[in-house]
């Protein structure tokens, strides 16, 4: 399927995807994707259950390849390298694009232990240093002023909310140029959520990121560029003002106004 | 429909709930009296075989029980010194041991194997063992080591002690490791940490509870044993620290005496029985009180 | 609005308030159309008539509107149904000014008796009624290109504002030449300038509801464009 007909232009992408395809085993779930992910800017991938959203971005940070019958084929370029093809070892990439998950997974350690976790592997700090960054990190998330006086506690005493925020500190802890954000809402309450929206526009001063959701408010709400996928193919990308008031496609208008013919 | 016939059908359907409603509750009952009875009948002997166990070993509890050695048939003194240093020195080295040998092949199975030929051969074997009789272990290293060496001793027990520990540490471990749901997997990767910083720090720090019971409860198990040691570690009279030559242990012990004629050494097996009993039941409470507090 | 809504509530609703669009629509077009016959007859009963029905077009803008922004609340719109319903705000409230025109050619009609004017003076109401029918007319038009969303219908009822403005320019200079020839005329000539200013806004009306009707269709805004600018940006 031609996508670029009609696409909208990225100047300065973070991300370069082309001519990516990607397998279950036999099955071919992502097919022929070409899109780019614009830099310090919020990008949402939308489309209904199964239609590669969350396969697309996991191959950001090659996440499938703990998976032996999971491949991807074809280039995504970070910073003019491909990521899929580098001779780098992987966990350099995923220092630079760090990915928050769905469900909270608090590590079984303390607090500061959990955000301290990642800044170790790759950084040698001080003490000092490391309760600067491990502030830091707490405040990007709005977490700080919560749990400031209870470093030491374990992570599972949080609540779902905190939980997530935490895992949303500890992936900002270690300072990557991409953040990944698979569904990080969806098992929260509406107001847990709102402080993560508040959160994500926040964010992207800094980093570049990239949301997927089911909920199609939250991607009208926060992203300014949303991509709408339908079984594996990108049918739709633009700003999100432009998709939400004037899609250019009518599966994209059906999909966003909830019509199914 | 007119109201009348709405409320005929709706008191018919009621009706008909009400009395599949009683035949379900008669049926409730029959099967809890069944199963209380089952549970009660367990119960029975359990509590008879504690009641025997303390009546006939509580009398025997002294203080040279653990400090005076195995005496001869008729003696008027005597204790189980050497069989208590005996057996705990050989469960100690057993469990030290086959600890890490479980545990290391436990999270093969689990976090690099769980295709792989290596993996689906391992698991069959290690199910193998598993259910092997201790006696069979026995012979074996009786076979290869008491044979070879041509004589009895400690550190033969403790090998064939070990063969029963590791295939239990393997399927705990294994077992507990799976339980982790990958998603926290996941989340360590995604900071970009190396596989085996993954399974140490995370994994198998998530499971540490569940492992530690495993490792408990295989403690427990060999505490008891008494046919791996008939062959291997086989028995003494006296006091020895040296484990390779044989050593006396509380099972063997007691299957020697309790089978005696002789009254001070029925005493003395009743007295073994007794804390063996209460050393695998602090085991099993420990363990369990373990894995509750951690979850 | 071809492809059926999940939720059938929600088709309801938008069809509904279509619907009660539409309704309001055929409502002031007879208002401005009874209006001006009031006004060719000299009947002081339809102005009346007009009059007291007019409470009744305030009265459906305002439940419109409101059940306008239950549905924006609840629903959440987007894209095309969002632009509907926003079109929707804006063409009730055009359809209550052409309303306005209506009672306010009414009330002219009954200064006019009141004051005494009949058909003898000779007022040139008939090319008030031609007037009258062009505007109308596009009005008719532009309410059936809204209930079939037919954009090319929308854009003749744009091109054709031209010829009321040029009708009512030709009435503005009859009107004058009346008013010097008789002076006694002026003070009726003047209402009936009035009577023919509004019937030129009715047809602005009709234009502003063919470019909500492009706005729906095309998510392009086409308004304070000309109406060759408008072709371009439609095709």
């Amino acid at each position: 399927m031609d996508t670029k007909v009609g696409q909208t232009i990225i100047e300065k992408p973070k991300l370069s995807v082309r001519n990516l395809n990607f397998y279950y085993g036999s099955f071919h779930a992502l097919k022929n994707i070409n899109l780019d992910i614009p830099e310090n800017k919020v990008t949402a991938f939308i489309g209904p259950s199964g239609c590669g959203k969350s396969t697309l971005l996991r191959t950001f940070n090659r996440m499938f390849e703990l998976y032996p019958e999971q491949r991807a084929e074809g280039e995504i370029m970070l910073d003019g390298e491909n990521i899929l093809t580098s001779k780098e070892d992987v966990s350099l990439i995923r220092a630079k694009v760090g990915m928050v998950f769905q469900k909270p997974t608090p590590f079984p350690m303390s607090i500061y232990e959990n955000i301290a976790f990642g800044v170790k592997l790759f950084e040698t700090l001080p003490r000092i240093e490391m309760d600067e960054r491990v502030e830091w990190a707490l405040k990007k998330a709005a977490l700080w002023n919560e749990v400031k006086d209870k470093l030491n506690q374990s992570g599972s005493g949080l609540s779902g909310g905190q939980q997530q925020r935490l895992c949303i500190a500890r992936g900002v802890a270690i300072k990557p140029e991409v953040l990944l954000l698979d569904e990080p809402c969806s098992a929260l309450d509406p107001i847990s959520t709102g402080k993560i929206e508040e959160l994500i526009h926040e964010l992207k001063t800094d980093y570049t990121v990239v949301i997927v959701t089911h909920n199609m408010q939250q991607a009208a709400r926060s992203s300014d560029y949303t991509a709408y996928m339908y079984l594996g193919d990108l049918i739709e990308f633009g700003p999100t003002n432009d998709v939400f008031m004037k899609p250019k496609k009518k599966d994209t208008e059906d999909y966003i106004t909830g019509r199914f013919g | 429909m007119s109201s009348t016939a709405m409320t005929t059908a709706a008191a018919s359907l009621q009706a008909s709930r009400v009395s599949k409603y009683a035949r379900r509750k008669r049926v409730n009952a029959l099967a809890l009296t069944l199963s209380l009875g089952a549970m009660a009948f367990g119960l029975v002997w359990l509590v008879w075989i504690l009641i025997e166990t303390v009546h006939l070993g509580f009398a025997g509890l002294t203080l040279s029980l653990f400090t005076e050695m195995t005496p001869p048939p008729q003696a008027e003194t005597g204790g189980l010194a050497n069989a208590i240093f005996g057996s705990v020195t050989m469960v100690t080295f057993a469990t030290l041991l086959g600890t890490p040998i479980g545990i290391l092949a436990g999270i093969y199975l689990a976090e690099y194997g769980q295709k792989t030929w290596l993996g689906s051969i391992t698991r069959f074997i290690n199910d193998i063992l598993l259910a092997a009789p201790s006696i069979v272990i026995g012979l074996f290293i009786y076979s290869i080591v008491v044979a070879r060496m041509k004589s009895y001793s400690g550190w033969a027990g403790v090998l064939a002690l070990a063969l029963i520990v590791i295939p239990v540490v393997i399927r705990t471990t294994e077992n507990m490791l799976s339980l982790i749901p990958n998603a926290l997997r996941e989340a360590a990767y995604a900071l970009g940490t190396p596989k085996w910083k993954v399974i140490m720090t995370v994994t198998l720090k998530s499971a540490r509870a569940g492992v530690l019971t495993g490792i408990l409860l295989a403690l427990a198990r060999i505490a008891g044993e008494t046919a791996p040691l008939l062959f291997t570690a086989l028995s003494n009279q006296f006091w020895t620290s040296d484990l390779s030559s044989p050593m006396a242990s509380l099972p063997v012990t007691i299957f020697k005496f309790a089978m005696s004629p002789y009254e001070n050494w029925q005493k003395l097996a009743w007295a073994g029985v007794f804390l063996i009993t209460l050393g695998v039941l602090v085991l099993n409470i420990l363990a369990r009180t373990f894995l509750r507090n951690k979850h | 609005m071809t492809d059926k809504h999940l939720s059938t509530q929600f088709d309801a609703e938008l069809s509904g308030i279509s619907t009660r669009v539409l309704e309001m629509g055929g409502m002031v077009e007879s208002q401005v159309a009874r209006s001006v016959y009031a006004l060719t007859n000299f009947s002081a009963e339809i102005a009346s008539d007009v009059l007291a029905t007019e409470e009744r077009v305030n009265q459906t803008e305002i439940e419109i509107d409101r059940d306008l922004s239950t549905i924006i609340a609840r629903r959440q719109p987007t894209a095309r149904d969002l632009r509907l319903l926003i079109a929707i705000s804006k063409t009730i409230a055009n359809l209550e000014r052409v309303g306005d025109e209506a009672a306010r050619i009414a009330r002219t009609v009954q200064r006019l008796l009141s004051s005494g004017v009949s058909s003898r003076l000779r007022l040139p109401v008939k090319d008030l009624a031609y007037e009258s029918e062009l505007a109308v007319a596009q009005l008719r038009k532009a309410l059936d290109a809204f209930a079939r969303l037919d954009v090319e219908k929308a854009v003749e009822v744009l091109k054709a504002d031209d010829l009321i403005d040029q009708e009512f320019e030709g009435l503005m200079r009859k009107l004058i030449t009346f008013m010097m020839e008789d002076p006694r005329t002026i003070s009726s000539s003047i209402d009936l300038v009035f009577v023919a200013k509004a019937i030129e806004r009715v047809g602005d009306h009709a234009k502003n509801l063919a470019e909500q009707i492009i706005y729906i269709v095309k998510g392009t805004d086409v308004r304070h464009n000309s109406v060759g600018d408008v072709e371009s940006l439609v095709r």
